[in-house]
């Protein structure tokens, strides 16, 4: 661990840590969506505003319904990528870390069942004729489901670092060994999944707003006018780049209480050599989003150049923080054993199969998407 | 040697059985959702071809089905399936990730795509002209199917792993004696789960008459059609199983035998019901009996995929990991060292262990049978040994492999062994007995002399060299 993350390593480690880190991150955008957009859901079913049309009626709540079923499945697929390389770095750790949270570990299957479901009910235009406190309990309900799961991941993460409690963990059935690491860092990652998902909702917002006819005739059933129109783009624009802000900043404060926390040694991997570049990285990523997300907070439609500045900072910052976090658990682990592992599993072939099929599938999505596009 | 892993206690139940109920739903599901592509391909070209105007209805109703059973239960359940098969036997699934984890990628590029060309089709659906409505449906049905192509191979794998024993090339592993047979058997499986739920949605469309809904049920009893294969692919999977496993299926192991007999029975009454009912005399068929020969069919793939997973028995993967998750090449050395020597964690499944000895066969109890045993539970060993007077206990499980072939060898010390002994007989007493018996001199070496005389290898193999064996298991491709 002498050199930035992961060069230091031999060619198979490194590959698989690479694969592993990006294929998080894309299964993260998709949670961050989820998550993030859950929350928004229960923040605007909470306070619905003193506007004639309640936040739940908005166009990104009406967005976030309307995809959030999608984008569960989506992170879900997603997600099976990481949980097969994760597998194939840290077996011991990560499987030694579900036997030990056991049922708790298993009710995350259940959990999202019903709140796959949920979301369904929450998309459903049957909804709008229930009692409000009704639809607040099914918003908080869903961001509770969400929040759990993050919770037993999280739980999950932090076991799978510290081998020497394995066996306490086992006899006490207590799987939180620090209450205080483990809410900090969730903190962290549900506070950084909030810019995220304002950033898939600005892109969002911005193809609604292009589809004009279509929202006009939506609207003029409930009798907006065209200036009103404008100015309701243009606040949900502002709410978004304040939260991205809030996001940005509260991770941050969390993620620094959170290294407080951390063992002296992994303090010294992240600021060290192996780290040091991606805590760089981050840092300015962050104050990227930042900068950029109060510069433009006041249009009521952002710019193309925005968002594509802010989705290269957003996924930047996404990189670092990830490959921080394999930092801090390489650090931790036996890296003899993880480097013989990804060593083994270096030499099974099918790499050249996969990638074929990852080219052709990549091909037929992207025709399904155009197939779409030309209706 | 493979890492000592926690075991957790799930009370009067096996986590093999956890497993199990998983894997089968799952399998139903997922075996739906491929089935299911299929047909909405076939009936979208009836509706665009005029073959049938009232298709499309069932097209549209049916995907909304799909969608609700299939990409969440499903893909739940998928997922489900990992986390489940790694409380049950973390060694196992962790051979099958580190040998076809390329094989399991690739799979996943096949699962995207059917996320994804199947939301294009639900979400616009109604705007898209036919012919894109039919190169949707054709792109989700076209990757389902390729995701139990490549699932197959692996799971295949585990029972007939063939000439890879030897070579242990991904090909051989992968395209082993068990994957053709399984492939289109379990293919024409998705195929009649999806026309019997097909049968169940056309009666609740409410919009068609009588004679629409019989069109249109006769016209997914099509897809039944290919049943009539069954018995030859069945035949074919049986003769591509190893030796043992296949006199287990028929008859060496009651449970097992029965297990098939009900899936061979149900598939029989589905399969002579679509066949002369639905097929040759274009019967009508109404909620209620689509409903129940769906059950009978969920009977039937819950009989097959028991017959699957314990046709296996010795092992979890075919001599490469043993149904407790300890590796055939590993006993010798547990023999010598002890199989809990390494394993740090403390009994928690018993409160009040009278002593030392009790407390090591409980951990040695826990290593070795807690998989597929309880100690009073289902199927559990104070039972199974009930019979048993103390010596007979210490030889029958010395010669495990011998006494019962199914069972893996004992891997561990004639310590252990004695331990373990002394555990099962406290637990007979009602855990009343609170001596601590001595382990003399005399009772170690007899059971050492049993446990030498067994040797480390199992029933199976029994004085066969590996590429032999290989070469034999090969040869039946």
């Amino acid at each position: 661990m002498n050199t930035t993350f992961p060069f230091g390593f031999q060619l198979p480690l490194a590959f698989y840590l690479t694969i592993y880190v990006l294929t998080l991150v894309v299964h993260v955008v998709l949670m961050a969506y989820v998550l993030g957009g859950s929350l928004w859901l229960t923040w605007a079913s909470l306070f619905p505003g003193k506007e004639k049309t309640p936040r739940t009626m908005q166009p990104v709540a009406r967005l976030l319904r309307d995809w959030m079923p999608f984008a569960l499945s989506g992170a879900i697929t997603a997600g099976v990528a990481p949980l097969l390389f994760v597998q194939i770095l840290y077996q011991q750790q990560f499987y030694t870390a579900n036997l030990l949270l056991g049922w708790r570990w298993m009710v995350v299957i259940p959990v999202l069942i019903v709140v796959f479901y949920l979301l369904y009910v929450v998309k459903s235009r049957a909804i709008a004729s229930w009692a409000l406190p009704l639809r607040v309990l099914l918003a908080c309900g869903v961001a509770t489901c969400f929040l759990f799961v993050a919770f037993c991941w999280t739980a999950n993460h932090l076991l799978s670092l510290d081998q020497s409690q394995w066996p306490t963990v086992f006899q006490s059935g207590n799987a939180v060994t620090s209450a205080i690491t483990l809410a900090l860092r969730l903190a962290t990652w549900v506070c950084g999944t909030l810019p995220v998902m304002s950033l898939l909702g600005l892109w969002q917002l911005r193809g609604m707003r292009s589809r004009t006819a279509k929202w006009d005739a939506e609207e003029a059933l409930v009798g907006t006018s065209p200036t009103e129109w404008d100015y309701r783009f243009s606040q949900e624009n502002r709410r978004l780049m304040i939260l991205s802000v809030a996001g940005t900043l509260s991770a941050f404060i969390f993620a620094t209480l959170y290294y407080s926390q951390l063992d002296q040694k992994v303090r010294h991997s992240l600021t060290g050599s192996a780290g040091f570049v991606w805590l760089m990285v981050l840092v300015t990523s962050a104050v990227a989003v930042i900068l950029l997300s109060l510069s433009r907070r006041k249009k009521s439609v952002q710019e193309l150049s925005t968002l594509l500045g802010l989705t290269c900072a957003q996924l930047i910052q996404l990189v670092a923080a990830a490959s921080l976090r394999e930092v801090i658990r390489l650090t931790q682990a036996d890296l003899t054993a993880v480097t013989q592992n990804a060593a083994d599993a270096f030499q099974i072939g099918g790499f050249a199969v996969f990638l074929i099929f990852a080219v052709m599938n990549a091909g037929l999505i992207t025709w399904c998407i155009v197939l779409v596009k030309q209706k | 040697m493979n890492p000592v892993y926690p075991v957790n206690d799930y009370g009067p139940l096996m986590p093999g059985l956890v497993m199990a109920a998983v894997a089968i739903v799952h399998v139903f599901l997922a075996q739906f959702a491929v089935g299911g592509g299929i047909l909405l391909c076939y009936f979208q070209w009836l509706a665009m071809t005029g073959r049938n105007t009232t298709a499309r209805l069932f097209v549209n109703g049916y995907f909304k089905i799909l969608v609700l059973i299939s990409f969440v239960l499903g893909a739940m359940t998928g997922v489900g399936i990992w986390f489940t098969s790694i409380q049950v036997s973390a060694p196992t699934i962790g051979q099958m990730v580190f040998n076809f984890h390329w094989i399991w990628a690739t799979e996943w590029t096949f699962f995207s795509l059917e996320v994804v060309a199947g939301y294009c089709f639900y979400r616009y659906h109604n705007q898209l002209t036919d012919r894109t409505n039919l190169t949707l449906l054709g792109l989700y049905a076209f990757a389902a199917w390729m995701s139990l192509f490549w699932i197959n191979g692996i799971l295949s794998w585990q029972l007939t792993p063939g000439s890879w024993l030897e070579t242990h090339s991904l090909t051989d592993g992968f395209f082993n004696p068990g994957f053709w047979p399984s492939l289109f058997f379990r293919t024409i499986v998705c195929m009649t789960l999806a026309a019997l739920i097909g049968c169940i949605v056309v009666n609740v469309i409410p919009s068609l008459d009588r004679s629409e809904k019989q069109e249109l049920i006769n016209r997914a009893a099509h897809l039944m059609t290919p049943m009539l294969a069954m018995p030859l692919l069945g035949g074919w999977y049986l003769l591509s199983m190893p030796e043992d496993s296949r006199s287990w299926v028929l008859g060496g192991s009651p449970a097992m035998m029965l297990f098939f007999m009900i899936s061979v029975g149900a598939s029989l009454a589905i399969g002579s019901y679509a066949l002369i009912g639905l097929w040759f005399q274009k019967l009508y068929i109404n909620g209620a009996t689509a409903t129940l020969l769906l059950f009978m069919a969920f009977g039937a793939t819950a009989g097959g995929e028991f017959v699957r997973e314990g046709s296996r028995k010795p092992y979890t993967i075919r001599h490469v990991v043993y149904s407790n998750g300890i590796r055939p090449q590993d006993v010798a050395e547990l023999r010598r060292r002890g199989c809990v020597a390494d394993d740090p964690f403390p009994v928690t499944f018993e409160s009040k262990l009278p002593s030392a000895n009790i407390e090591l066969g409980a951990k040695v109890f826990r290593r070795q049978c807690a998989v597929c045993h309880t100690m009073e539970g289902a199927n559990a060993i104070v039972h199974l040994t009930g019979t048993w007077d103390t010596d007979q206990m210490r030889m029958n499980i010395a010669k495990l492999q011998q006494t019962k072939p199914f069972m893996p060898p004992f891997a561990g010390t004639a310590k252990e062994l004695e331990c373990l002994i002394q555990y099962i007989r406290w637990v007979k007493s009602k855990r009343q007995q609170n001596s601590d018996e001595d382990i003399s001199q005399e009772t170690l070496e007899r059971i050492t002399h049993w446990l030498d005389e067994a040797g480390t290898e199992p029933a199976d193999v029994h004085g066969v060299s590996t590429s032999a064996m290989a070469a034999r298991e090969g040869s039946s491709r």
